[in-house]
């Protein structure tokens, strides 16, 4: 048994089941009964999250969920701390504003993880998210601070608005990623379609990525090759439409 | 007390509190990493007329260094904390940021005493500057022309200690030379420890003011300049004709003793006569390596 609180999912959720009442800063100081008994949205309606998971584990600061959460959004909504690991695909709105902590997604994520709420100008201010997979679309947009990694593909508009942070994505970056970026840095070591609105600057060893490749490859494990550390890469400003103080990192193959 | 037939003298070195930072650079190559650290710690001997007092305290391996390239890790130090962040953004602002490819992190990351040593250097950007937040820290990015130059924000303060001696007193110049090259050898690399003057060696031992010039902060330390011997209250022992000081700065006292301990048994070889030590009666500084009580430790 973790020395977490882990909640299963057992009840498989017949619509969008929203739960943005899970994070693990949150959830710190509760008990089992507790936890289920937070309100969540299916399909609308209101219902209790102990309606869908069991509860396990002694109150803590980490957070286990287990199950396939397709159909489970906005998970880690406005975290602040703690850490929060999802074992399996998720729902869009993964991370949705928040502020701190990390979450690791040992699965892919739908639309909008690390997000910002309709209407909201800001999304992620805080914290990491690693989604061991792909990520839908909009992933990390309007990111105001923290660092989001995708080691597979991303969908559209991957930092789409960001005004700081960092994202990394492994695998290809699907079109219009970096749209309207004001500050903030896409790593791509990848494919990416870049906007036409990114203007090439150089290609150069960026000092602080081995810094941040090296990090990932320690504290998550991910698969980050001693090439990508010590490469150059093509450096793309942008976008030119707004601030232009945003960045696309390339990672050059060689 | 002998150590290898030399005469340790029944007496301690005298050293001070002050405030020090460890400066890790780094570089494409650990020649570049060198060459900013050596800069870095130019004209850096003593605080009486160079401010501050640093030194090389070793050379890091790849698997040492926050971004995996060979480094250098430097020891800084300044009697207060209100100059060692003066000091160390004017020289890393002129040594480090200007060398190529290099790159400067702190090395006392534990420390809640910080200097915004790289806060203060990120305006030479003029606007252009970023920061990344990497694992809690925070970088600074400052385009050059080059590329770009890396540099923590902040650097953990602690109290350390200066000013830790011995003297070598030795029957010629070249037998006393040999045995502080001795030393400094065997002292070279040990953690927490540098040696701030040229090669690690003074022959300019000072004390406190002058006898004539009433502006002199230091002037030569008469009683043990073989020259004088019949001039002065000289406390050179007969055969002696030539003496050589080896001074430490350190993040601790123990770690200045177990580098003493290391340096006199070096030291203590043929031509050398004694071992003795600077201090000021024990007035002034408030750490006191006792000569025989460090070698005692070795000796039994």
């Amino acid at each position: 048994m973790r020395d977490a609180v882990t909640l299963t999912l057992v009840t498989q959720p017949a619509y969008a089941l929203v739960a943005d009442c899970v994070a693990p800063d949150r959830l710190a100081s509760l008990g089992a009964a507790a936890i289920a008994a937070l309100p969540v949205s299916h399909g609308g309606r209101p219902a209790r999250l102990g309606d869908f998971f069991k509860v396990t584990g002694p109150p803590s600061g980490a957070l286990w969920i287990e199950g396939d959460l397709e159909k489970v959004e906005a998970l880690g909504t406005a975290m602040a701390g703690g850490e929060l690991v999802i074992e399996g695909n998720v729902g869009r709105d993964l991370g949705l504003q928040m502020a701190g902590g990390r979450i690791d997604v040992h699965g892919s994520a739908a639309d909008n993880a690390g997000g910002a709420a309709p209407g909201a100008s800001r999304g992620m201010t805080g914290g990491e998210i690693v989604i061991r997979g792909d990520a839908g679309g909009d992933v990390g947009a309007r990111l105001r601070r923290g660092i989001i990694v995708v080691t597979g593909d991303a969908g559209r508009g991957t930092a789409r608005g960001a005004i700081a942070g960092t994202a990394v994505v492994f695998g290809t970056a699907g079109p219009g990623a970096g749209r309207f970026m004001k500050r903030g840095s896409i790593v791509a070591l990848g494919p990416l379609e870049r906007p036409a609105t990114f203007r090439y600057a150089c290609t150069y060893r960026p000092p602080y990525v081995p810094l941040l490749l090296r990090y990932l490859r320690v504290q998550y494990g991910l698969p980050v090759t001693d090439a990508q550390i010590g490469g150059r890469y093509e450096r793309y400003s942008g976008d030119m439409a707004e601030l232009g103080k945003g960045e696309i990192l390339q990672w050059v193959a060689e | 007390m002998k150590v290898n037939g030399v005469l340790i003298e029944d007496t301690f070195a005298e050293a001070f509190t002050m405030r020090v930072a460890r400066i890790v650079i780094t570089g494409r190559t650990a020649k570049w990493a060198r060459e900013a650290a050596t800069k870095l710690t130019g004209f850096a001997t003593s605080v009486i007329g160079c401010k501050c007092e640093a030194g090389i305290e070793r050379e890091l391996p790849e698997s040492d260094t926050p971004d995996g390239r060979p480094g250098v890790s430097v020891l800084f130090l300044t009697m207060d904390k209100e100059s060692l962040p003066q000091q160390l953004i004017v020289r890393l602002g002129q040594t480090v940021l200007t060398c190529p490819t290099t790159a400067c992190f702190d090395g006392l990351p534990d420390l809640p005493d910080r200097l915004s040593v790289g806060k203060a250097l990120r305006v030479f950007g003029d606007g252009f500057q970023g920061s990344k937040v990497i694992g809690g820290k925070r970088y600074w990015r400052i385009p050059v022309m080059e590329g770009e130059f890396l540099v923590e924000e902040t650097f953990g303060m602690q109290k350390g200690v200066g000013g830790g001696n011995f003297l070598i007193l030795a029957q010629d110049a070249d037998a006393c030379l040999a045995a502080a090259e001795a030393a400094v050898d065997a002292m070279t690399g040990l953690p927490r420890v540098i040696l701030p003057f040229p090669g690690g060696v003074v022959r300019s031992g000072s004390k406190v003011g002058s006898k004539r010039y009433r502006n002199m902060v230091a002037t030569t330390n008469d009683p043990f300049d073989p020259t004088l011997r019949a001039i002065t209250q000289s406390q050179i022992p007969e055969g002696v004709n030539s003496v050589l000081e080896i001074v430490l700065d350190g993040t601790d006292a123990p770690s200045i003793e177990a580098a003493m301990r290391v340096g006199i048994r070096a030291a203590c070889r043929p031509g050398v006569q004694s071992i003795s030590a600077g201090n000021f009666g024990g007035k002034l500084g408030p750490h006191h390596f006792h000569l025989r009580k460090i070698m005692n430790e070795v000796t039994g």
